[in-house]
């Protein structure tokens, strides 16, 4: 061997390039994709979080140009669906139509005759115009969107002049107009000027469909209103269906004229300002869905009244619901939103927009010129004002959730068709003018409610078998109770659903009392038999040795449960009795328990949550909990019992206090498990969002709200994203818990680690 | 010792039992309590899952003189005895009948009062036809009527056999039927519609008319043409094999006296119920089980198999597996091998642990949400313009992908909570040994701790396609269906269908039991469902149980 080859080589402790090139290559792409994948599934709430956020925004309202009218004087202004063609009225009977970034043009609906009053109404597209001469004519106002190679085009308006109609007036002036139209009917309202004082007519035009089409309307009522209203008729509203007539008098007080077959009667009549300085009414409308009148007085307070009925009444009346803050002026506009209960109050120069259900002002502002008529467009995302100069001035208006917010959510609302305020889920309806009632309340009492039955159900037997398992079972017994309770955890729970609302639901139904006999039978004569059998001479004690005591009351459960069983119906025929329809006294337990409390008894109840969701908690409980306890330091039983401690009170005095935490932690676990449960719920519950306590009602709770409403919400919208708030809510609950859990099981371990 | 044993010592103090005796008896009744329910529930299932599967003897039963019940129109009536119970109001006692032929009653199951029955008897001569519709057919065989025009009477001793061979024949020809059917013309269809999106994509390329889009249109014409004339042969086919399948027919008798036949073509299999000894019982039971696994649903899931929702489940939990195990691993190396411990990482790993507590649903909601609405929306826009144009979605809708991947994201914090505790059980002195050998920290990483860490890493994916396995909640928003016309994995390119809906066990149940328009029908086989799922998921978590007590007992030996 040479020399050299016995100098070691200096560099044969250097790891390779390549193997230091792969570990810092290793390195950066661990460092990278494992933040990468924590952020992610962190990422979850904040992606959530950002889908909840446009809930609670306030509308933006931007400027959005403006556009010159030949000098006339205007009677009205309007907008079309898409908020392009902003047109208005004309007192010459023009209908002039200002195009964005197009040439003004006109179309002319009346000729020659003077105009004294006109309504339009947007919803049903329809302009009635009230002529000199008592004529009224009819006119459709549609637009149309032309289409280029799939593109949008121009907007057209499309103008329909009806007949006029020669109305009786008597020769008086119309001084206000209202109707309602519908396919067979159509109802026309007017007040009528003679002299010095106002009458109040209304006239009922009916026409027959055909298989050739729909014929002409021809007049079949006229009715002269006068008589069921007091004071000086001053304006009007009617009601889309044509059954509701509302009249305001110069004195503020309004009539409720119902239209019942083809005869009207007062039903009620109120004076919405009467407390006030000044009750005369200023504006007023109803809004969509014809169930509120938003009402304004002439110093700008604005309260609006809804149909319900009343508390012990039989018909729907109106009832104040709402009151929003004065304006500064008196109101001159009003315009009802086409697409939710929003509505826009002008008072001057001052423009309010307000949502009735939330009792909301969305947005307010001082314009900078007086407004003489406003419009907002259907797809809610233009106004229009019309000021006093001639001008249009449009708005972009951004507002796709006002009937959301923590108002909405959280608190308690009168909605329309209620007798008082109140928390109500019920998101969809059959029409666009249907109310969403979205508050969150009656869902996470319903999560809260089903939660605690099942935890009462579960806590003890979870805790009493973890206390058992880990201080007094043989070490062998142990390593197959452990695992069968953990299998448990892992039934999925569409089976438990499954379970609980097709067989455990029908089973129990009429067995109630028999549940109740074992729930008091049960742990009594356990205890008792635990008592006798410590008070027994010790030969015979040790026929059954310490740790095997549950294998004793597997029969003695069994006998037990199937002796209850049998034993509830006899408990129910003589404490449960009630009479029947027959006037015979049987013994029925769900009868009685609605004649006594006055609550129904329902088949999916929480009775059922309580028992299957009791199965989803008891082995998360049982486990944490078992594990907590054994793994307190040998050293702390093995000195109680040295001390001549008995096992019972070293398991209750020294090593339940030592693992307390740990107990609770467990209880926090489950808690978060049962909240979050959807299956089980989804299936074995009514899904019912009522309100109340009663251990046989069912409940919808936050997840299976979710489960059952996500799939057919549409995207963006406000039931979307309400959902996604329901979800925020149950993620920061169960993550909440979790983490409580979780500084406590850590706290825990220190602790043992100083013992 | 035997003295003590034969009479007590001590004070009569010390005889009795020590303090709190009772309390330990009332824990006892605990542990107790909670392991009769489980083994109740389970009992339950099995006790009510099994039944499906077991053939039952069917009863021929004659009313009381004068009793008349709905629908039956006589006084005899044949059906297999489900249940028995007592009315709640009157106290007498009634018994549930299925009685198949609902295409002659209307209905499968009748409650029937005790007091009408007059007698019960179990006739051999019953047959008990299973066919595609309308539940089994039960009767007494009168005749094969044959395609000849050759009738064979059920006296005849070759009624069985020819019977026998003309089912097989005829399940030959269904499949072949299924194979033309969805195979052949459903590849026919889909090229149609492709060629649909390709002339939309033409006209969009040239808008104005020219040679080009001439011959763009040409080709596609003619290609459907093609197509066209290829679907014309296989329907013609097909009507030949239907009516093949129609040519046979059996004349059968119910027992209130009526005559019906059957197509045999839509016939599955027959059997004499009351004929049956134990072991061809047992054998029944063996093939209605394996029919069960391996068959299509009929009658809106009631009836048939669930494979489809078994492979549905079986590919999606795989892709779920695929999914979270690279990303949940490389979390947790990263937080317990790179990441500086600190407080920071240690409020990471509480939030990621308690990520495991979230529930399901809203990780349902957050797949909706983002992949579905966001991410799919962007695939669609990107990829299938021409679809997404039309309103056709790809990718914007529920599917395998996105259930995969809402199902990782949820058992990511499981995978990663067990393989941190893996490493983290890794010996000190392993790692120290081989960094003191010069080896790298990654080549320590990856042939020292992850090796020893592998079956803790298994036992953590193992529960995590547990849970993915019986969750249901999320998936209802992301791609579940009751019924999927075609299977996610296919041999026809690209193989896995991501974009597919697909069926599951779980979701299955759930319709079968509130979905269903015939809940009656559906009970029995929503058990025998809900027995599958449950064995399914038992067995994945005994295996993670059995895993991680052998690594237990590993690390016990090897410390050092």
């Amino acid at each position: 061997m040479s020399p050299q080859s016995r100098i070691p080589d200096p560099d044969r402790f250097k790891p390779s390039r390549r193997v230091l090139l792969i570990d810092r290559l290793m390195t950066k792409l661990i460092s990278i994709g494992g933040i990468g994948i924590i952020a992610a599934v962190l990422g979850i709430l904040a992606f959530i979080a950002w889908q909840v956020v446009p809930l609670f925004g306030k509308p933006e309202v931007a400027a959005d140009g403006e556009l010159a009218l030949p000098a006339g004087d205007y009677l009205m202004a309007g907008i079309d669906e898409w908020g392009e063609l902003p047109f208005a009225l004309a007192s010459n009977g023009d209908l002039v139509f200002v195009p964005v970034g197009g040439e003004v043009f006109k179309r002319r609906v009346v000729d020659g005759a003077k105009i004294e009053c006109i309504v339009y109404r947007p919803s049903d597209k329809r302009l009635l115009i009230g002529l000199e001469n008592g004529s009224v004519l009819p006119v459709v106002i549609d637009f149309k969107r032309n289409f280029q190679d799939g593109e949008a085009g121009s907007v057209e308006p499309q103008i329909e002049i009806g007949d006029p109609l020669d109305l009786d007036l008597g020769g008086g002036k119309l001084t206000d107009l209202s109707f309602a139209e519908s396919d067979e009917a159509r109802i026309i309202a007017a007040i009528v000027e003679s002299g010095e004082t106002h009458q109040l007519k209304a006239f009922r035009f009916t026409r027959k469909n055909t298989l050739l089409g729909a014929s002409k309307f021809t007049l079949a009522d006229s009715y002269e209103l006068g008589g069921l209203i007091a004071g000086d008729p001053l304006k009007l509203a009617v009601s889309g269906r044509g059954d509701m007539v509302m009249v305001a008098n110069s004195e503020g007080e309004v009539f409720y004229l119902h239209l019942e077959g083809d005869r009207f009667a007062l039903r009620q009549s109120f004076s919405p300002f009467a407390d006030t300085g000044a009750p005369q009414l200023a504006t007023f409308d109803f809004l969509i869905g014809d169930t509120t009148l938003a009402m304004s007085n002439m110093a700008g307070l604005n309260r609006n009244f809804s149909l319900f009925i009343p508390e012990g009444g039989d018909e729907r009346l109106f009832g104040q619901t709402k009151e929003f803050a004065s304006l500064d002026a008196t109101p001159t506009v009003l315009v009802p939103s086409l697409r939710n209960k929003s509505f826009m109050l002008v008072a001057g120069d001052e423009a309010s927009l307000r949502h009735h259900t939330t009792n909301d002002v969305r947005w307010q502002e001082r314009l900078g010129f007086q407004v003489a008529h406003a419009a907002i467009n259907q797809k809610h995302n233009r106004i229009l004002f019309l000021d006093q100069a001639d001008r249009f001035h449009l708005y972009e208006l951004d507002d796709p959730h006002p009937e959301a917010g923590w108002q909405a959510y959280f608190g308690k609302i009168w909605y329309e068709d209620a007798p008082g305020p109140a928390y109500t889920w019920q998101s969809t309806g059959g029409t666009d003018a249907f109310e969403p009632k979205l508050s969150l309340i009656p869902l996470i009492f319903g999560t809260l409610k089903g939660t605690l039955y099942a935890m009462l159900f579960a806590i003890p037997i979870a805790i009493l078998a973890a206390v058992y398992t880990s201080q007094f079972l043989s070490s062998r017994h142990k390593a197959i109770v452990k695992p069968t309770m953990e299998v448990m955890a892992s039934l999925p729970s569409v089976v438990l659903g499954f379970l609980g609302a097709l067989w455990l639901a029908p089973l129990i139904e009429h067995r109630t009392p028999s549940l109740a006999l074992m729930v008091v039978a049960v742990p009594t004569v356990c205890f008792l038999i635990g008592f006798c059998w410590s008070r027994l001479p010790i030969p015979i004690r040790r026929r059954i040795p310490p740790g095997k005591e549950f294998l004793v009351f597997a029969p003695v459960l069994i006998g037990l449960g199937f002796a209850c069983w049998h034993l509830g119906p006899v408990i129910e025929r003589v404490f449960f009795v009630v009479t029947a329809d027959d006037g015979q006294r049987v013994g029925d337990f769900t009868a009685w328990w609605y004649q006594t409390t006055g609550l129904r008894y329902e088949q999916r109840n929480c009775l059922i949550i309580g028992v299957m969701m009791g199965f989803a908690v008891i082995p998360i409980i049982f486990t944490i909990t078992e594990d907590a306890l054994s793994s307190v330091p040998e050293s702390l039983r093995s000195a109680s019992l040295a001390l001549g401690g008995s096992r019972w009170q070293t398991a209750w005095r020294i090593v339940l206090p030592t693992a307390s935490a740990g107990i609770f932690s467990a209880v926090m676990i489950g808690l978060g498990r049962a909240i979050g449960e959807t299956m089980i719920v989804t299936m074995a519950t009514g899904n019912t969002p009522i309100m109340e306590l009663n251990l046989f009602s069912g409940m919808r709770t936050l997840s299976a709200n979710i489960a059952t409403e996500l799939p057919e919400a549409p995207e963006g919208g406000t039931l979307y994203r309400t959902l996604f708030l329901g979800a925020m809510v149950l993620f920061m609950l169960t993550f909440l818990l979790n983490t409580i859990a979780e500084v406590l099981r850590q706290h825990l371990r220190e602790k043992y680690k100083t013992i | 010792m035997s003295a003590r044993n034969d009479k007590p010592t001590g004070s009569a103090d010390e005889r009795r039992a020590a303090a709190g005796e009772p309390m330990v008896w009332l824990s006892g009744m605990g542990l107790a309590l909670g392991l009769l329910l489980i083994i109740g529930l389970l009992g339950i299932i099995v006790r009510n899952g099994i039944p499906y599967f077991w053939p039952k003897r069917v009863a021929e039963v004659t009313l009381v003189q004068g009793a008349e019940i709905a629908g039956i129109g006589g006084q005899k009536f044949s059906g297999e005895l489900r249940m028995q119970r007592t009315k709640r109001d009157s106290g007498t006692e009634e018994s549930q009948f299925y009685l198949g032929n609902r295409d002659i009653y209307g209905f499968s199951f009748k409650f029937v009062d005790d007091s009408q029955i007059a007698e019960l008897s179990y006739p051999e001569g019953l047959i008990s036809v299973e066919r595609e519709e309308y539940g089994r057919a039960i009767g007494y065989p009168i005749k094969l009527v044959l395609a000849d025009g050759t009738e064979l009477a059920a006296s005849d001793d070759e009624f069985d056999t020819r019977l026998e061979a003309i089912i097989d024949e005829v399940s030959d020809r269904r499949a072949e039927i299924k194979h033309i059917a969805k195979g052949k013309i459903g590849k026919i269809n889909r090229k149609i519609d492709a060629l649909k999106f390709k002339e939309i994509e033409a006209r969009k390329k040239f808008v104005e008319p020219s040679d080009k889009l001439g011959a763009a249109l040409d080709e596609i014409e003619t290609e459907r043409a093609r197509l066209e004339e290829r679907y014309e042969v296989l329907e013609g086919e097909l009507n030949e094999l239907y009516e093949l399948q129609e040519k046979d027919h059996l004349i059968y008798r119910i027992s209130s006296g009526q005559e019906s036949d059957i197509g045999l073509g839509e016939t599955i299999g027959f059997h004499y119920p009351n004929r049956l000894g134990f072991v061809a019982r047992c054998g029944l039971f063996l093939s209605n089980l394996w029919a069960y696994l391996s068959q299509d649903p009929r009658e809106a899931n009631t009836e048939g198999g669930v494979f489809p929702a078994i492979f549905g489940t079986f590919v999606m939990t795989l892709l779920m597996s695929a999914l979270v195990t690279p990303l949940g691993v490389i979390a947790a190396i990263y937080l317990r091998e790179y990441a500086k411990q600190g407080p920071l990482v240690r409020a990471v790993r509480i939030s990621v642990n308690n990520l495991a507590g979230v529930p399901s649903i809203v990780f349902g909601v957050f797949g909706l949400g983002f992949f579905i609405y966001i991410v799919g929306d962007g695939i669609d826009n990107f990829f299938f313009k021409t679809k997404a144009s039309e309103g056709i979605p790809t990718f914007k809708t529920g599917g395998l992908m996105w259930a995969s991947l809402t199902l990782a994201l949820m058992t990511i914090p499981v995978v990663v909570v067990a393989t941190e505790e893996a490493l983290a059980a890794v010996p000190r002195g392993m790692r120290e040994a081989s960094l003191a050998c010069g080896a790298s920290k990654w080549q320590t990483i990856q042939r020292i701790a992850l090796p020893a860490a592998l079956p803790g890493i298994i036992t953590g994916l193992v529960l995590a396609m547990a849970r993915g396995a019986g969750e249901v909640a999320p998936l209802m928003l992301v791609g579940v269906v009751e019924s999927a016309n075609e299977l996610p994995l296919t041999t026809e390119p690209p193989f896995i269908h991501m974009d597919q809906k697909f069926m599951h066990l779980g979701f299955q149940i759930y319709d079968l039991g509130f979905q269903s328009p015939d809940s009656e029908a559906a009970r029995p086989i929503a058990f025998a469902t809900a027995l599958l799922l449950i064995v399914l998921v038992v067995i994945l978590n005994l295996a993670a149980i059995i895993i991680r007590q052998r690594l237990r007992k590993k690390f016990i030996t090897s410390t050092f």
